[in-house]
């Protein structure tokens, strides 16, 4: 309830600060940022892996999106296709957990990513290489989603969807032994269950949220290029889900409040209050890293955990 | 706690402006323009000088009294290079109704990603600084470009090294990224017009720091001539390792390599470099008369020396100012467009060139010049090249 | 020209190597992963330009002090925030390297004489040195050096001092260590500090050969695969790797197709990783 209410509030201030297309906009991002962190939730704060690629599922996503809509697939029928082939990027990059764990598994990860993201540039008669490829607009029948207000009405919707799925999970079975499996790896293969596959399941399901995101913000963005999926993403991504709390989904949709909203109210704020240094660049990249830093102090769990 | 959502819905009803304005940023004595600038992201290196040029040609149009009696007015916005950001600042600049235009946007992700949002809000989007075909072709009428790809400038660039020089073995070091290839393809464009191909090209990744193996396989090419697809760093680094291993080839860099930091930087290892200039750059010490004057005014506003960017600022918001005067005082996105599609600018004491627009072109200018760096500076050394 | 690309791969290795230890000492003493090594590296090159071009000090005077201020930051940035850290699970304090990253970033960004040109440290070694057909720069040479001279005194550091062999025993077993009267509070900051003063060692050394600008403490993308390879606990080892990882760039930009350069360390660590999950040096890294 009273997240709730910090969000409407956070959300009147968004209209206020610049208006409802302004404020629709960033529900989008906010709502597909969460989308990629929901992966996020269930490979790193369910099953306890590190994933320092998880950029490489969203372009994956991105890519086959823009590919299969620019061959006159409708958009909502392409979405699928990505999210599967982002389930198989998933699979495969979660192929070297069964030899390593830990954090050399997370460096395999970064390493995929980074194979991933020059195999963008190569691939230049598919994807356009480096001079990157303009994505046409989300269009349902006859309908173009350009506006803010369907952008945040698909994106949300999407989400939700994606929310429930994971909900489900979590509480089934193969959720129980995720947690098994983080918690105690000994005791979990004691009572039967294949940490190995139970493992690469996440990154399967994983990887297919994270396409889905990276799906829809490539008609958000319009234009795809490799440099935006570098190692970068991957490490907002993963900060995301830290500072909203990993373990939980509500922890994926708090940290991509902070990580859009954020910038955008200290940009609105010193837009408003000329004694923050008017014209200093990098101001907003300061503040941003201070309350990653008292976030982290104030509540280590992330904002969704318990506090402790 | 339902009084508490009212009063919070109240409230964004209140300070939100209305969903559609008369005459977007014009009033009677005013008007408002936006630009999205890289200003703490990888190229806030251009961005801060071109916001700094703009800024400036703004301020002095208002300090003589404006354009047909309105004042000008620009919000700055930092997108640090970040696509997402862009849009969101976009987005606000539209719901706030008080946008006329959106001049001088930096950086290709950023424009590609905010260029539809504006073209469809009926905002004209003028002079990005990206070298994609999109900011001007197909014709559009809110889509307005100066400066062309570095397709065509080095095309041009590569015939004239070519014919008047007589080099026959070109290679190619390239940044692996749109820009790289954009520079590949004009090279080989310039080089299929006598019949030649690449001997050469080899790729680095932006940051990288070693370019040993790079110049040693351009060197084994047996090379006569290198182009650089680089910018200053990679420029000055690149031509240290080929002066330090002995191999004393002659170079050819594009614009975005054409800066005073070139050999400011580079010292005794560029000497010689081939560059391609759009705009000349504003040496202080060699200045004179209206150029002088702006150099001062320049240092004295921003305690910097300006540079090819700040020129480049300057120009785009000097060709804004001449489209206005052209429009008239009865100003709205149709009838600048109008105005601005039969433009012709008239050059200033900066020597940047002419720029002219017809109704189904509306990319500027063409043409650079070939410049080289001789006693550490850079000297124009043709004219503009067809 | 082989061994002309492969000097320079020895070079550039050199660099990669000493930001590789920097993760390692940080990582043996604290088990956090620093984030922030390669913001540390920009912020010493950029405190050698603010002595040299600002305070007029000579270079030889500069760079000294810039280690020992980048010391300083490390030792304030752990008081101040990275102690609290102490306790929490690890990812905390790796979080916080993040945060803390950012904002060296965005503090170096608002400077408008750092973002808007680039800089020029120009060490005394400049110039070039022929050996045969070999043709040395004096800033490889110079970075070759103080590599050596940076693992001596670091190895002697450990070996010979009692703050060393303390900083030690606390990375083998902080519980131990704390029996025998060692503060676990001051090995903290001194590992820290320590790091910190490496990375920034590290870019005063990297400043004259890349120009000093904020986007240099990129190298720490090619340092930390630099670290994994050479097990991420040992020191011998992270050198080892960084001047394996530089070598093994040089030769693949040499021999094979363009782009493979840049994805040749990526490949070199996951094999690596597949082959020996501990890495080349390392005993206890993975897991």
């Amino acid at each position: 309830m009273i997240r709730g209410l910090a969000g409407l509030a956070l959300f009147a201030l968004a209209v206020a600060g610049g208006g409802w297309g302004h404020a629709l906009a960033q529900v989008a991002l906010v709502a597909t940022w969460a989308l990629a962190g929901l992966g996020l939730v269930l490979v790193v704060g369910q099953t306890g892996q590190l994933s320092l690629g998880h950029g490489a599922m969203l372009a994956l996503g991105a890519y086959v999106q823009a590919g299969l809509v620019a061959a006159g697939l409708p958009a909502l029928l392409a979405l699928p296709v990505a999210a599967a082939a982002g389930a198989a990027l998933g699979l495969l990059a979660s192929l070297p957990g069964r030899r390593l764990g830990g954090l050399a598994f997370g460096m395999s990860t970064l390493a995929f990513a980074l194979i991933v993201e020059e195999l963008l540039v190569r691939l230049a008669p598919w994807t356009g290489g480096a001079a990157g490829q303009v994505v046409p607009a989300f269009t349902v029948g006859p309908w173009r989603l350009s506006s803010p207000v369907a952008q945040a009405a698909l994106s949300v919707a999407v989400l939700t969807l994606a929310w429930l799925a994971c909900r489900r999970l979590i509480g089934s079975a193969l959720g129980r032994a995720w947690r098994a499996s983080r918690d105690n790896e000994a005791a979990a293969m004691a009572i039967g269950v294949d940490v190995g596959a139970v493992r690469q399941a996440a990154f399967v399901a994983g990887g297919a949220l994270g396409a889905l995101a990276g799906a829809l913000s490539a008609h958000w963005l319009g234009y795809l290029s490799p440099e935006q999926f570098g190692l970068g993403l991957s490490f907002e991504l993963l900060m995301m889900v830290f500072v909203g709390g990993v373990r939980t989904p509500s922890g994926a949709l708090l940290g991509g409040v902070v990580m859009v909203a954020l910038p955008q109210l200290i940009a609105i704020a010193r837009g408003a209050l000329p004694v923050l240094g008017g014209g200093a660049a990098g101001l907003e990249v300061l503040l941003f890293g201070a309350v990653l830093v008292v976030i982290v102090l104030a509540r280590p769990a992330g904002l969704a955990g318990d506090g402790r | 706690m339902r009084r508490l959502l009212t009063a919070l819905i109240a409230l964004a009803v209140q300070f939100a402006p209305p969903l559609h304005a008369a005459a977007p940023g014009v009033t009677e004595n005013r008007i408002r323009i936006a630009t999205i600038q890289d200003l703490s992201g990888p190229i806030a290196m251009l961005g801060a000088p071109i916001r700094d040029g703009i800024v400036m040609r703004l301020d002095e149009e208002n300090e003589r009294g404006g354009v047909h009696g309105r004042r000008l007015a620009i919000a700055v916005e930092d997108s640090g290079y970040d696509p997402k950001k862009a849009i969101l600042a976009t987005r606000r600049l539209l719901g706030s109704g008080e946008v006329f235009a959106f001049l001088g946007n930096l950086g290709t992700p950023v424009v590609m990603a905010t260029m539809p949002l504006i073209v469809d809000a009926g905002l004209p989007h003028l002079f990005p600084f990206s070298p994609h075909q999109a900011t001007y072709a197909p014709t559009h009428p809110l889509k307005y470009q100066l400066f062309a790809p570095y397709r065509d400038y080095m095309d041009a660039a590569v015939r004239y090294m070519l014919q008047e020089k007589g080099y026959r073995r070109v290679g190619l070091l390239y940044q692996d990224d749109d820009y790289g290839l954009e520079v590949m393809r004009g090279v080989e464009a310039g080089l299929a017009s006598q019949g030649l191909e690449l001997v050469e090209r080899t790729g680095y990744k932006r940051g990288a720091t070693d370019y040993a193996s790079q110049i040693a396989r351009l060197r084994a090419a047996g090379c006569d001539l290198v182009v650089l697809a680089t910018v200053v760093r990679e420029t000055v680094a690149a031509m240290r390792e080929a002066r330090k291993v002995g191999w004393a080839v002659d170079m050819l860099v594009t614009a975005s390599g054409y800066s005073a930091q070139t050999h400011e930087l580079g010292g005794e290892a560029v000497e010689g470099l081939y560059g391609v200039s759009v705009m000349p750059h504003p040496y202080a010490d060699a200045a004179e008369g209206d150029l002088y004057d702006w150099i001062q005014r320049y240092r004295t506003r921003y305690d910097a020396d300006p540079n090819v960017w700040s020129a480049m600022g300057y120009d785009v918001a000097d060709t804004f100012i001449q489209g206005l005067r052209a429009a008239g005082r009865d100003l709205d996105a149709a009838s600048f467009s109008a105005a601005l599609g039969q433009l012709k600018t008239t050059p200033g004491f900066l020597g940047g060139p002419t720029y002219q627009f017809s109704p189904d072109d509306h990319l500027g200018n063409r043409r650079g010049r070939m410049a080289r760096i001789v006693s550490g500076r850079w000297q124009l050394v043709s004219d503009y090249l067809d | 020209m082989l061994a002309q690309v492969l000097l320079s791969g020895i070079a550039t290795g050199c660099v990669y190597g000493l930001v590789a230890l920097s993760f390692v000492l940080v990582f043996k003493a604290t088990e956090t992963v620093s984030f922030m090594q390669g913001e540390l590296l920009m912020l010493g090159a950029f405190a050698a330009v603010l002595l040299v071009e600002g305070g007029g000090w000579p270079v030889w005077l500069a760079l000294p002090a810039a280690v020992l201020v980048l010391f300083a930051i490390g030792a304030l940035l752990e008081g101040g925030v990275l102690r609290r850290a102490l306790g929490q699970p690890h990812l905390t304090a790796v979080l916080l390297t993040f945060g803390l990253g950012l904002m060296l970033r965005g503090g170096v960004t608002m400077v408008p004489a750092a973002t808007h040109q680039m800089h020029r440290l120009e060490l005394p070694l400049a110039g070039v040195l022929s050996l045969g057909p070999l043709q040395l720069a004096g800033e490889h040479l110079a970075v070759v050096l103080a590599t050596a001279l940076a693992c001596a005194s670091l190895a002697a550091f450990f070996r010979f001092t009692r703050a060393g062999v303390a900083l030690r025993a606390c990375s083998e077993d902080a519980r131990v260590a704390a029996l025998m009267g060692i503060s676990p509070t001051r090995m903290h900051t001194l590992a820290w500090a320590l790091g910190a003063a490496l990375a920034g060692f590290a870019g005063v050394l990297l400043a004259p050969v890349t120009l000093v600008h904020p986007g240099m403490g990129l190298i720490a993308l090619k340092a930390f695969p630099a670290a994994v390879i050479g097990g991420l606990s040992s020191l011998p080892g992270a050198l080892a790797g960084g001047v394996l990882v530089g070598v093994f760039e040089a030769l693949t930009g040499l021999y094979l197709p363009d782009g493979a350069k840049d994805l040749a360390v990526y490949g070199l660590m996951l094999a690596v990783l597949l082959l020996f999950p501990r890495g080349l040096g390392g005993r206890g890294a993975a897991a």
